[in-house]
């Protein structure tokens, strides 16, 4: 399901408060955060290159930014070297409160 | 209708439309007459590679909004150097370059006509004499120049003339020749090119370029006691003490409310913007109704008035749908056969009448005619579903015929429920694809539901609905206690069943089905969306390919 949906760690040095509130915002309407300046978002594709323009919009040079695409099997080593819960996963394409 | 052709006549056509006339005519058409913009990947790498170009160098970047009324174009040139004491307009392109014959670096055709359409622009509007424009093409690091000649700025002219032509006419391109140019196409999920091309030519072998599954969340909110709210770029729900739940609106793709819980104005400007669904059902199940945030896609509605007006139109497609249903009916009661050897005689009588009135289908004249057959074959159906339901079943989930408004027995009450949550998904799809759900082809007009939405559902009946509820009872999933609210002669679900419902109907909309024509597979999820297209390519010259969901 949703074949085209890859995993990405999205890390980030940002200089100035307003910008980083600013990134900070935006990567919140695409996944969740980790801790501190790292997100995990689940991605296809287009919402990638939507979150880069988004995102280059934002920054300047003297912020860092750093996108980690990950397989299926990294995320099954991620799991392997963490606590236990440490990436979880859900397969369902919706939810019920 | 006099209005809308009158202004497009004196409006001035973006350069970037002009770029994309060039490319494929109906690419165009769909975006500046119909004013669907979809963004695909490439488009958003395009912008971004503007935005990093943009603070590489600051100080000489500046942007130029123009607009020329006597050549009938606007744009944004997004960089311009003097050289020599000339202005050269530049473009940024982020894939490669044509390469002719002896390999040498070309521009493509529809860059090549937007750069020289800047130089046009810009020698009308600064009354300056452009002599080149040049590409710079970032995937294989080339810049191409693209001389302005007398050529070139006919080139534009004519172009210009063409597009606005096109622009005030009502007709649909037909597809693009070049296969090659849909590949690439960020509307190629919306102008369904690979599809047209098999209602064409039946030979063709389609490639798949609708995505397979719609990946965005469907939030079911069931708690009565709820708060939906935005905060930045976050749907946030709160249910009663607990802490909030966080939604990357990104992530979403429909919010459904039960009952009643609360939605703040700002999350539904949210969701609008982000074209996320929003659709009301009440506490017994009923569809009441969505956020309609339809924006353009009038000509499509204007189409739909003009092939639904058409009576022949109308029953061709009302009998493709009757067809439809039926097959799926009788196909169900079929596979029954094989493991109730009892019941093998009633069943087997059944599903021949069914067959027979199956066959009259196409040689009936009118949509009331239809309707009686419809009524049968709904009944014998009907009549026949007792017997899928095991033998192992209690007898309070027995089925002894259909009721609704209120529903009487458990069975029923699954049923309705599935219906309107059904409902709910086609109303979904008819939105995002921007047709008019009130105005339909075989249900008649009147206030109480919208009929082309009552329409379409009839296909979606037998998969979605019926074979959940009889699959889910025989499996015996239902507690006949916890699942329902009884009430004399009403029933309807309970907290606990409704969630239970709507979990095995998510869980086969996520199924996967393969198209017997197109030959490629998608969830149920994606086809009520497809199929909703499809029809719509039906009054477009593209027909053929409506309606052929039916149980194997």
């Amino acid at each position: 399901m949703g074949e085209s949906k890859n995993w990405y760690l999205i890390c980030y040095d940002i200089r100035d408060p307003k910008r980083w509130r600013q990134v900070y915002k935006q990567l919140e309407g695409y996944g969740e955060r980790l801790q501190f300046s790292i997100f995990r978002c689940r991605l296809t594709p287009r919402e990638r290159e939507k979150l880069r323009w988004q995102l280059e919009k934002v920054l300047t040079e003297e912020d860092d930014l750093l996108i980690v695409g990950l397989c299926n099997q990294c995320i099954e080593r991620v799991r392997a070297c963490n606590r236990s819960g440490a990436w979880p996963v859900s397969e369902q394409n919706f939810k019920i409160f | 209708m006099e209005q809308t052709v009158a202004s497009a006549e004196t409006e001035t056509l973006r350069v970037n439309s002009l770029h994309a006339f060039a490319y494929c005519q109906r690419l165009f058409y769909l975006e500046e007459v119909e004013e669907l913009y979809t963004q695909n990947e490439s488009v958003f790498a395009g912008r971004r590679l503007h935005a990093e170009l943009q603070k590489l160098e600051r100080e000489d970047w500046q942007e130029f909004n123009l607009e020329s009324v006597a050549l009938g174009l606007r744009g944004r040139v997004d960089a311009l150097r003097t050289l020599e004491g000339h202005l050269i307009p530049y473009e940024h392109k982020i894939g490669r370059c044509y390469r002719d014959r002896q390999q040498q670096p070309q521009a493509w055709h529809s860059d090549r006509v937007q750069i020289l359409a800047y130089a046009c622009l810009l020698e009308t509007v600064l009354g300056v004499t452009v002599p080149e424009g040049r590409i710079h093409y970032h995937r294989d690091n080339v810049t191409v120049r693209v001389p302005v000649d007398e050529a070139g700025r006919q080139l534009v002219r004519d172009t210009i003339e063409q597009a606005r032509q096109l622009r005030a006419s009502l007709e649909r391109p037909p597809v693009c020749r070049n296969e090659r140019l849909c590949l690439n196409c960020s509307l190629a999920p919306v102008c369904l090119p690979e599809e047209a091309r098999l209602a064409r030519d039946p030979e063709h072998l389609p490639l798949r370029l609708f995505p397979r599954d719609d990946e965005r969340e469907i939030i079911h909110v069931t708690a009565g006691k709820a708060l939906i709210r935005r905060a930045g770029e976050q749907l946030r729900i709160a249910i009663d003490d607990e802490p909030e739940q966080k939604l990357p609106i990104q992530q979403v793709g429909q919010i459904v409310i039960h009952k009643f819980a609360q939605i703040t104005t700002p999350a539904i400007h949210l969701c609008a913007y982000q074209d996320v669904g929003v659709h009301f059902i009440s506490s017994g199940g009923r569809y009441i109704g969505s956020i309609d945030n339809r924006k353009g896609s009038i000509q499509r509605r204007i189409r739909q008035y003009q092939a639904l007006t058409n009576p022949d139109q109308c029953l061709r497609l009302a009998q493709l749908l009757v067809n439809c249903r039926g097959q799926s009916q009788r196909r169900l009661l079929l596979r029954a056969q094989r493991n109730r050897q009892d019941a093998l005689p009633a069943l087997q009588e059944i599903t021949t009448q069914m067959e027979q009135l199956l066959d009259t289908i196409s040689h009936t004249d009118s949509l009331e005619a239809l309707r009686g057959i419809e009524g049968h074959l709904a009944a014998l159906y009907f009549s026949g579903l007792p017997y899928l339901i095991g033998d192992q079943v209690p007898e309070k989930l027995h089925f002894n015929g259909r009721n609704r408004r209120p529903p009487q027995d458990r069975f029923n009450a699954l049923l309705s429920f599935g219906y309107g949550m059904l409902l709910k998904d086609v109303m979904n799809a008819i939105l995002t694809v921007g047709l008019e759900p009130a105005f339909g082809f075989y249900h008649q007009p009147r206030t109480q539901a919208p009929p082309l939405a009552l329409d379409l559902m009839e296909i979606f009946r037998v998969p979605l609905v019926d074979m959940v509820v009889i699959a889910s009872i025989n499996r015996m999933q239902w507690n006949f206690d916890e699942c329902f609210e009884v009430c004399r002669d009403h029933v309807w679900l309970s907290d606990d069943g409704r969630r239970k419902f709507i979990q095995l109907y998510e869980a086969r909309k996520g199924e996967m089905w393969k198209h017997p024509v197109t030959n490629y597979s998608l969830t149920y999820r994606r086809l009520l969306e497809l199929e909703v297209r499809l029809l719509e390519k039906e009054w477009c010259g593209e027909a053929g390919l409506f309606g052929k969901l039916i149980l194997r």
